[in-house]
C-alpha cells in the first residue's frame, strides 16, 4: 500500500514537470499573433510620433500647442464626461429596479438591454441620424407639442454625438451594477429602517455608498470606452465637431501623418491605461464584485 | 428596504417608471429602423405614407450589398473558428499552467478587448501596408481574430476553472491517454464556454466596423463597411432595410443562446 502511494507521487512528478513546460508553450501561438500583429504594429506607431517627420518632440508640440486640437481633446473629455453622467443617474435607478423587481418583468428588460448591446452599431447609429435630423422624429413630436416652434439642431453637433453614445453606453452601466447591487444584503437595510433611518437617508447614507464601488467602476469603463470611440462620433457628429479617435484617424487617413497620427494615438492610449490604472488600484476586481 | 420591492411604496412606481422609459428609449430606436425599412418614403417619413418592400428589392439586386455580406461571413466563420482552436489551446495552458508571469501574460492576452480599437486599427493599417496585407482576406482575417481572441480565452479560461480536473484525471487512471481524456471528458464539460466563445467571436468580426474601414480596399470591403461608406454619401432607406436584416439576425442568435443555454442546463 505504502509503496504505491511512493511510486505515483514519484511517478507524478516528473510528468508533472514536464507538463509545466508544456502548458507554457501551449500559449505560445497565441502569444506570438499578438505580439507580431499587436504589440509591434502599436510600438511602431507609437515610436513614429517622435521620429517622423523629424526626430523629436515636435509633433507633441504641436499637438498640445494649438486651438484647433486642444478644441478635439475638450470636445472628447466633454461627451465623455456628460455620457458618464448620464448614463449613472439613468443606470442607477435601472439597475436598483432591476435588482429587485419580478422576475418575470426583469428578464423582458434583460432581454431588451441585451437586444439593444447586440445590435450591430452602425444599425443603431442610423436609427439616431434618421430621428435626430431636422425633419425627424423627435423634432416633429416636440413641434407637435407646442414646446418648440424650429427644429432644433439635434444632429452633425455633440448634442446629437452625447445622445447616440449615452444609448450605446447605458448597458454597459446598467449590468455591471445590477451585479453588485443584488449582492447587497438587503437585511442591512433593514437595519437602517429598524435604527430609524427613513428612505432618504437609507438610500444617502447606505444604499448609494454600498453600490459606490459598482458604480465608480461602471462610470470608469465607460468614460475610458467613449474617450476612444470613433464611428457614432464621426457619423453624429460631423466634420466640425471632431472626437480624438476621429483625429487620428484622420492624421492617418486623410492627411497621411504618421507622426502626428502616432502622437495623438500615444495621448488616447496613456490616457486610458492611466484610468485603467486608477481602477486597478482602486477597485481592484476582487475588491469590486463583493461590498 | 429599499431592496424588498413590496415595501418600497410610492418608490416602486418611479423606479419602474424609469425603468420602463429606459427599455422604451433602448428598444424604440430598433423598432423604428424596422418599421422603417418598409416605408415607402425615400426621405424617412415617420409615420410612412405607405409601405413597400423596394429598399429591399434594392438591397438584394445591388451586387455590391451581397458581395460585402458574402465577404463578411467568411470572415466571420474563419474567425470563429482559429479563435476558439486557439483559444481552447490558450486556455489549457493558462489554466492548468504554474509558470512565471501567468498572470502578466493572462493580462496582456485580454488587452486587445480595452484598448481603443482606432489605435490598433491604424497600426495594423501601417503595419500591413509594410508587407502588403491591406484589403486582403488574409488581412481582415488577422486583425478580427486579434480582437476577437481575448473574448475566447476570456470565456473558456471562466469555463474552464470552474471544471473539476480530478474528472479528466480520472478518465487518465481508467486508461484513456491524456489527449483523449481531454476531448471525451474535459470538451463537453466546457462546452458552454466554448459556445460562448464561438458566439462572441462571430459577433466581434461580423460586427466590428473600425479595423474594417481600413483595411477594406474597393474590391473587397465587409457588410459594416459598405454601410458606413453608404451613410457617409446619404441616409437612404436601403440601410434600414440591411439594419433590419442585421437586426433580424441578432435575434435568431440570443434564440439560439438561450435554447442551447437551456438545452445545457438539463
Amino acid at each position: 500500500m505504502l509503496s504505491r502511494t511512493d511510486a505515483r507521487a514519484e511517478g507524478s512528478k516528473i510528468p508533472a514537470h514536464r507538463l509545466r513546460l508544456t502548458d507554457f508553450d501551449l500559449t505560445l501561438p497565441a502569444l506570438g499573433l499578438l505580439v507580431l500583429f499587436f504589440v509591434v504594429p502599436v510600438v511602431i506607431l507609437l515610436a513614429r510620433s517622435v521620429t517622423e517627420p523629424a526626430p523629436g518632440l515636435g509633433n507633441y508640440a504641436e499637438l498640445l500647442g494649438s486651438s484647433t486640437y486642444l478644441r478635439i481633446f475638450a470636445n472628447t473629455f466633454i461627451v465623455s464626461g456628460l455620457v458618464t453622467v448620464v448614463s449613472l443617474l439613468i443606470g442607477f435607478p435601472v439597475a436598483w429596479a432591476l435588482a429587485i423587481m419580478p422576475s418575470r418583468l426583469a428578464s423582458v428588460v434583460f432581454a431588451i438591454l441585451l437586444l439593444s448591446m447586440w445590435t450591430n452599431l452602425l444599425a443603431r447609429t442610423y436609427a439616431w441620424m434618421v430621428l435626430l435630423q431636422r425633419t425627424g422624429v423627435i423634432n416633429k413630436l416636440l413641434i407637435g407639442m407646442g414646446l418648440i416652434d424650429k427644429p432644433l439642431p439635434l444632429v452633425n453637433n455633440l448634442t446629437g454625438v452625447t445622445i447616440g453614445m449615452t444609448y450605446i453606453m447605458l448597458p454597459f452601466i446598467i449590468l455591471p451594477l445590477y451585479g453588485v447591487i443584488r449582492k447587497i444584503d438587503p437585511a442591512i437595510l433593514q437595519a437602517a429602517a429598524l435604527c430609524g433611518a427613513n428612505r432618504w437617508q437609507a438610500l444617502v447614507r447606505v444604499l448609494l455608498p454600498l453600490a459606490m464601488p459598482g458604480m465608480a467602476a461602471g462610470a470608469l469603463m465607460v468614460f475610458v470606452m467613449s474617450l476612444g470611440y470613433f464611428v457614432t462620433p464621426a457619423l453624429l457628429g460631423g466634420t466640425a465637431n471632431m472626437m480624438l479617435a476621429e483625429l487620428i484617424a484622420q492624421f492617418v487617413q486623410s492627411l497621411v501623418n504618421w507622426g502626428m497620427g502616432g502622437a495623438a494615438a500615444l495621448v488616447l492610449l496613456v490616457v486610458t491605461l492611466a484610468l485603467y490604472a486608477v481602477q486597478l488600484r482602486f477597485f481592484g476586481t476582487d475588491r469590486m464584485g463583493g461590498r | 428596504m429599499l431592496l424588498n420591492f413590496d415595501r418600497l411604496g410610492w418608490w416602486k412606481l418611479v423606479l419602474i417608471g424609469i425603468t420602463l422609459l429606459t427599455a422604451a428609449f433602448l428598444l424604440l430606436p430598433i423598432l423604428f429602423i424596422a418599421a422603417l425599412s418598409f416605408g415607402s418614403s425615400q426621405w424617412l417619413i415617420f409615420p410612412p405614407p405607405g409601405w413597400t418592400l423596394k429598399w429591399y428589392q434594392e438591397l438584394l439586386a445591388d451586387p455590391r450589398w451581397l458581395a460585402s455580406a458574402w465577404t463578411s461571413f467568411q470572415i466571420a466563420i474563419i474567425v470563429t473558428v482559429l479563435s476558439v482552436l486557439l483559444g481552447l489551446v490558450t486556455s489549457f495552458g493558462l489554466t492548468r499552467g504554474r509558470f512565471m508571469f501567468r498572470e502578466a501574460l493572462k493580462a496582456l492576452f485580454l488587452t486587445p478587448m480595452i484598448l481603443p480599437v482606432v489605435v490598433l486599427a491604424v497600426a495594423l493599417y501601417a503595419f500591413f501596408l509594410q508587407i502588403g496585407l491591406n484589403g486582403t482576406l488574409t488581412g481582415f482575417v488577422i486583425s478580427h481574430l486579434v480582437l476577437a481572441l481575448p473574448f475566447s480565452i476570456l470565456s473558456i479560461t471562466n469555463a474552464l476553472e470552474g471544471f473539476d480536473k480530478s474528472i479528466e484525471d480520472a478518465a487518465v487512471l481508467c486508461g484513456a491517454s491524456p489527449l483523449e481524456a481531454k476531448i471525451r471528458v474535459t470538451l463537453p464539460a466546457i462546452s458552454h464556454g466554448i459556445f460562448s466563445a464561438a458566439i462572441f467571436s462571430f459577433l466581434t468580426s461580423w460586427d466590428e466596423v473600425v479595423v474594417a474601414i481600413f483595411m477594406a480596399s474597393p474590391t473587397l470591403q465587409t457588410l459594416p463597411v459598405k454601410v458606413w461608406a453608404t451613410l457617409r454619401q446619404d441616409l437612404t432607406p436601403v440601410v434600414a432595410a440591411a439594419s433590419t436584416l442585421l437586426i433580424l439576425l441578432t435575434v435568431l442568435l440570443m434564440v439560439l443562446v438561450a435554447l442551447v443555454r437551456k438545452g445545457l442546463k438539463s
